[in-house]
């Protein structure tokens, strides 16, 4: 099959699925589960045979739209990046389908699930083929649409309805800010496709400015939840767990990078430097956060906001230190060029972080629905020996996350903290102190759900859940321990792999060492510190500490709570009253009333009496004479 | 004094005024319908007169379908007439205004 | 000689007229009607159209005014019963009648037309049936389905129609 016919499949493929779904299969929940795993399933090995396959650039777009100048076309760019986005997105993808057949059996709406999910694929990888900034930003708003699916799932509660709002609305203020970036991408430099930005770059004949990329940025900013949108991100946990490992895990969260790394000809320093410093403050902040949740599910959900700032500040890093001389030899002309090494890294933990946060996610549901749907960790514990096969995938996915050496998230944390090194010692302090805080607050969920004994009934009666859930486990699990090293990620991921900046010599050494410390001094002391008591050790001892920890986090929503209720509704109450007023009253109505009002006055001709006719006749007769004749 | 055009012209123009008179003024609608003939005459006599003050026939050669139509008008609007008597034993006009608003 | 015929047709004419207006008996009307038609056809022979005057005699005067006085007369009015005018309509005719008159003398002071007979055209018969069977054959055409029409319509139009209810 050509390459083409191939991306076209694995795009089309998820549509069809869930088209046939929501057509036909509204009742049966059984088969239509089948269709979509199986699609998923299709999708993961045509992806790897195009992958592995080598084609790469091949030329595929259609054009779609065309308004006088402006042609929106439709296109497929698959270069090495995208088969990277590609290998995780199927991948994961597959896997936790597979999870989802054990996890929402009992489920009512399986059906309206599964095709959430097939939508969301077939978003998904629309932004991941995407060749033009139009096109992503449609397939960028289907992504957000599938979320909202999927969030309200159980939309009879109100806490998931409430929640998937949230998730759409915060979303649709970075892209507004999305979409004036590309406006102005396009007007600036009359293009939106993403190749010929790239060759215009390279040939300096970009439209240079902080405005375009930091726009740009915007979108990213409210999809993969960076400050200040970051509120919508742990509200989302409200879906099921699935939803959660898939799109606020692995992928959805993942594309406001992707979409960075794409446009990366269009940055420049002045832009990559607020971007890193939104990254690195996200990443702290989220981890400060995790460490006071009681929820297993919304400690995972801090810490992919705590690491996809690291991925957003990698991406921030890989700015100055390569200068350009002028052609000629003079070297008094110099400009600081963004520099591809953020790229590399961003992307390389993008992938490590889809393995193991996938990982994370779908063990926790493991755990969740093996003490029968309970979700606080205080209420786990001694689940180490009733379910093994998930304390031994969790165990590799925690120790993946915070640093362990050997695993895949040791190397890609590796490549930022020494990116950081390299160009900004104060991103790097914070970024080290954010890398110790996730230890801490890992190992302390590792510690509370399953070492020391049951404090719980459900805990106590827990059990190892059935093969469709331990099996995706166990394959994320292997990719989580090899998918950092460089045969693995070299082979995946082509040219992206010799972006990653690889730290050499005694660079190298102070590296490992600041990694093992952060390591040790985070798990130790969370090791020592939190006892397997059912109430948080941290509120026992510093009340003060935790009851701050937790007000960082209200804050933001209290803020947000505050200007739509006071500010947001008395403009719109406004609004209304405005509307009611005059458009509905005076002008609408106003014209119904006047033709109406005509309407009586043509009715009051009808007398019914021959002599009126007549009158009006002889007015009409003498009106037409005096006109003849030149009177009037 | 030599009898001109001009005087066959205000003969036809009084009969006409005289005719549509007697349509905005009488109540009975049979002499309303003669008022209307009068105002037919009126505009064969002006026909008449140019025809003949021009040296053509046309003029008169019309008249005929006048005639014609005059009678076929006649016939048709009496029989309505009647028909209206049947309906409403009637012929004043200020009675026969079922067809107001 | 031929000044005074004319002033006494025209006396006719616009004196049957105006009694035809202001008479309140229907019939009489209709007689002072045909006072006016033979008038007419006497201005119609001072000018030259003996035929069409004796047409108008035939049709107008013998046919339609007949019919006239034959509605007139079996529908029956009782030319008593007659509503006084109301002020609003005696205002509104003066108007009217004002209007009528303004047109008329407008009309006589306007009108600048030749006056000149040569009479060379003869008003024969052959010359009247040249021009109708030939530039006006499609009128003739008309006017003769016209004819027909009217006559089905008049057959309809007068045909009673049986009410069930009224039969009971």
């Amino acid at each position: 099959m050509e390459p083409v016919q191939t991306a076209l499949a694995i795009l089309l493929l998820p549509l069809a699925s869930a088209t046939v779904i929501a057509l036909f299969l509204r009742t049966r929940g059984a088969l239509a589960s089948w269709i979509s795993t199986g699609a998923a399933g299709v999708i993961a090995i045509l992806s790897l045979q195009l992958i592995l396959g080598g084609a790469r650039n091949f030329p595929a777009s259609w054009e779609w739209l065309k308004l006088g100048d402006l042609v929106i076309s439709l296109g497929i760019k698959f270069d090495d990046l995208a088969a990277l986005m590609l290998f995780v997105v199927s991948v994961v993808g597959f896997l936790i389908h597979v999870f989802s057949l054990g996890y929402m059996h009992d489920d009512q709406a399986r059906a309206r699930f599964f095709g959430g999910l097939s939508i969301f694929m077939f978003s998904m990888l629309g932004i991941v083929l995407a060749d033009n900034l139009f096109m992503i930003f449609i397939f960028w708003e289907l992504v957000g649409f599938s979320s909202y699916l999927l969030i309200g799932h159980w939309h009879e509660k109100s806490s998931a309805a409430e929640a998937a709002k949230k998730a759409f609305i915060v979303n649709r203020v970075g892209d507004f800010g999305f979409l004036l970036g590309i406006l102005m991408c396009y007007w600036s430099n009359g293009t939106v496709n993403l190749t010929e930005l790239t060759a215009m770059g390279a040939a300096n004949q970009l439209a240079l400015g902080a405005a375009i990329p930091l726009l740009l940025f915007c979108g990213a900013v409210g999809k993969s939840a960076q400050m200040p949108l970051q509120v919508w991100l742990p509200d989302a946990m409200e879906g099921p767990t699935p939803v959660s490992a898939l799109i606020h895990a692995a992928t959805m969260v993942a594309a406001g990078v992707y979409m960075l790394c794409r446009i990366h000809a269009l940055m420049v320093f002045e832009a990559l430097q607020i971007i890193m410093w939104v990254g690195t403050i996200t990443a702290l902040y989220a981890a400060l956060c995790a460490i006071v949740q009681r929820d297993i599910k919304k400690v995972l959900a801090y810490s992919t906001l705590s690491q996809l700032g690291y991925m957003v500040a990698a991406f921030g890093l890989g700015a100055g230190w390569v200068s350009e001389g002028v052609k000629g030899g003079a070297m008094d002309v110099m400009r600081l060029a963004p520099d591809a090494a953020g790229v590399g890294a961003a992307m390389f933990h993008l992938t490590t972080h889809a393995f193991f946060k996938a990982l994370l996610f779908l063990a926790a549901g493991s755990v969740i629905i093996g003490c029968h749907h309970e979700q606080d960790i205080f209420k786990m514990g001694g689940l180490w020996k009733k379910m093994p096969v998930t304390f031994v995938t969790f165990t590799i996915g925690v120790l993946a996350i915070i640093g362990m050496p050997g695993l895949a998230g040791f190397f890609s944390k590796d490549a930022i903290l020494y990116l950081a090194m390299k160009n900004d010692t104060k991103v790097f302090a914070v970024l080290a102190f954010t890398a110790v805080l996730t230890a801490f607050y890992m190992v302390r969920m590792w510690k509370l759900v399953f070492l020391g004994e049951a404090r719980d009934d459900h805990a106590k009666h827990a059990h190892e859940t059935g093969l469709s859930m331990t099996l995706p486990l166990v394959l994320l699990a292997v990719l989580s321990v090899v998918g950092g090293w460089s045969a693995v990620f070299g082979k995946l991921a082509g040219s992206v792999a010799h972006l990653v900046p690889e730290a050499e010599g005694p660079v190298h050494t102070t590296i490992l060492l600041v990694s093992l410390v952060v390591m040790t001094l985070g798990a130790g002391s969370a090791l020592f510190f939190y006892q397997s008591a059912p109430t948080d050790s941290l509120e026992d001892k510093s009340r003060f500490a935790f009851s701050g920890l937790v007000w960082l986090k209200e804050s933001f929503d209290r803020l947000y709570n505050y200007y739509v209720a006071k500010i947001q509704q008395r403009f719109a109450m406004l609004l209304n009253f405005l509307e009611q007023i005059f458009l509905a009253g005076l002008i609408i109505r106003g014209f119904a009333g006047f033709v109406g009002l005509v309407g009586y006055g043509a009715r009051a001709f009808y007398t019914g009496s021959l002599h009126a006719y007549v009158y009006w006749f002889l007015l009409g007769a003498v009106l037409l004479w005096a006109f003849a004749t030149g009177l009037l | 004094m030599i009898i001109g055009l001009n005087h066959y012209l205000l003969i036809s123009a009084v009969l006409f005024a005289l005719g549509f008179l007697g349509v905005l003024l009488r109540k009975n609608t049979l002499v309303i319908y003669m008022c209307l003939e009068l105002m037919l005459i009126a505009s064969t006599v002006a026909l008449v007169a140019f025809s003949h003050f021009n040296d053509t026939l046309d003029g008169n050669v019309f008249v005929f379908f006048i005639l014609t139509i005059a009678a076929a008008e006649v016939a048709v609007g009496l029989a309505i007439i009647v028909a209206l008597f049947r309906q409403r034993h009637t012929v004043q006009v200020e009675e026969l205004n079922q067809l107001k608003h | 000689m031929a000044n005074l015929l004319f002033y006494t047709f025209t006396f006719l004419t616009l004196a049957g007229a105006a009694l035809v207006v202001v008479n309140k008996n229907a019939v009489n009307a209709a007689m002072f009607l045909l006072l006016s038609l033979v008038g007419t056809a006497g201005l119609f022979v001072l000018l030259d159209a003996a035929l069409l005057a004796f047409v108008l005699l035939l049709v107008y005067a013998g046919a339609v005014v007949a019919l006239f006085l034959f509605i007139v007369m079996l529908l029956d009015t009782t030319p008593g019963a007659v509503k006084p005018f109301k002020p609003a309509t005696i205002v509104a005719a003066a108007i009217g009648g004002v209007l009528l008159l303004v047109g008329v003398v407008s009309l006589h002071q306007r009108a600048q037309l030749p006056t000149a007979v040569t009479g060379a055209v003869s008003p024969t018969l052959k010359n009247y049936a040249e021009m109708l069977f030939t530039t006006y054959l499609l009128p003739v055409q008309v006017v003769g389905f016209l004819l027909l029409i009217a006559m089905l319509g008049v057959i309809v139009l007068s045909k009673k129609f049986a009410d069930p209810e009224d039969a009971k």
